[in-house]
């Protein structure tokens, strides 16, 4: 987790970040929508599509069988403007996760799932795709820390 | 007079520099389309959609216009040749006339109202909704990804639907002909094939492919160039829809000017 004190700081430290990890970049991010006029499966089946050419048959199975871990199997048709919160943090999180030894990163999550009190759900969904990526970093302010539970200034 | 001056000069500028920068851009889209890492499953999917859109939905309208068309122009076009008795020429006026110029410019006219219009809008409110940045940042090339499947579908459904319109117009001039002159379907089809030439035809392909290459492109572009704001997708459309009739127009000229000169 990293967190900082303006968001002039934040998004210069976010810029150098995504510029260092371009290849393997899966970013989270209200800066970051999923494409408004594909549907959820069709926005997270992209990144493999494209990027190793995998049938859309294929594509869309393992995006099927992702949504079903995630719980949100009914998600699939739907397209953006439609999701709740949750759910739209979702896909795009799957989406981030499609990239090859995917480096994910939570841009102020909170600012899409402006419900949220803490961290739990945020933590909980990390774990199930835990599997599919290499890296996850948190960027934040630093006002947010306590919703993610941490105390110590120490960057995590 | 300095003014005056002055503003022709910007004008002058102005146009060259928005004719480059269209060219340019149409010469980087034209290559890549020869690029094998132009096409993937994501692209490809693109293009089928892009097809579905535009040559499938238009049918019941476009196949509606081509019969009122072509009902209407095989009437005049026969009741002139029959009033001035010469039905030498009727191949000629049906294939150099009606196939050759007719069918591309209504095709293109309907496409450009329907497709080129979506498609400016559509990019254009992908720019606003930070869409394109999107997917630069997940590592996918907006030409490849997002242009040249449309660019594509534009020339593909272009020669498809302008065959299509000619089909149509044809075979109800062969109905009228045999109301009107009472002519076989054979000796229709023989006078039409002998009235065809091939150099018309190369035109005509030519012609339908560039149509579709600029009625896709010139969209696409306008709409890249829409800024930030909500309000600069209609001024985004405007521009792209003005700029797509003039190149319509240019196209047209220049295939006069091959043809005819």
């Amino acid at each position: 987790m990293r967190f900082f004190e303006s968001e002039e700081e934040l998004q210069e430290k976010l810029k150098d970040f995504i510029t260092a990890h371009k290849s393997q970049m899966g970013l989270v991010s209200l800066e970051a929508p999923l494409i408004s006029n594909l549907p959820v499966w069709s926005n997270i089946a992209l990144i493999r599509q494209y990027h190793q050419n995998m049938s859309w048959h294929e594509a869309k199975a393992t995006v099927d069988g992702l949504l079903h871990r995630m719980g949100m199997a009914s998600i699939a048709e739907k397209r953006n403007p439609a999701l709740t919160k949750e759910e739209r943090f979702c896909a795009m999180l799957l989406r981030a996760a499609m990239v090859q030894d995917a480096v994910v990163v939570l841009d102020k999550p909170f600012g899409i799932l402006t419900n949220l009190r803490d961290g739990h759900f945020l933590m909980h969904i990390l774990h199930k795709v835990d599997d599919l990526i290499a890296e996850a970093h948190i960027f934040d302010y630093s006002w947010a820390k306590e919703r993610y539970g941490v105390t110590a200034d120490a960057e995590d | 007079m300095i003014s005056a001056i002055e503003q022709i000069g910007r004008f002058t500028l102005n146009t060259s520099s928005s004719v480059g920068g269209t060219l340019l851009f149409a010469a980087r889209v034209f290559l890549r389309m020869f690029e094998r890492r132009s096409y993937n499953s994501a692209s490809i999917m693109v293009f089928i959609n892009q097809i579905y859109f535009t040559s499938v939905q238009i049918l019941p309208l476009f196949l509606f216009v081509a019969v009122i068309f072509g009902a209407m122009v095989n009437g005049m076009v026969f009741q002139l040749i029959k009033k001035i008795g010469q039905t030498d020429y009727l191949g000629r006026l049906l294939m150099g006339f009606v196939v050759t110029e007719i069918s591309p410019f209504v095709t293109v006219l309907l496409v450009a109202l329907r497709s080129s219009s979506a498609i400016n809008a559509e990019i254009a409110v992908m720019k606003v909704n930070h869409e394109l940045s999107t997917l630069e940042i997940f590592n996918i090339d907006l030409i490849d990804y997002l242009f040249v499947p449309r660019v594509l579908n534009g020339i593909l459904s272009m020669v498809l639907l302008s065959s299509l319109f000619s089909l149509v117009v044809l075979s109800i001039g062969l109905f009228v002909s045999s109301v009107i002159f009472g002519t076989a379907a054979d000796a229709y089809i023989d006078t039409l094939l002998r009235s065809a030439s091939l150099l018309d035809m190369i035109i005509l392909w030519f012609k339908c492919a560039a149509f579709g290459f600029f009625i896709t492109l010139i969209p696409i572009m306008l709409g890249m160039n829409a800024s930030q704001e909500l309000t600069s997708i209609p001024v985004a459309v405007l521009n792209g829809m003005v700029k797509v009739f003039s190149a319509i127009i240019i196209i047209e000229v220049l295939s006069s000017i091959v043809r005819f000169i």
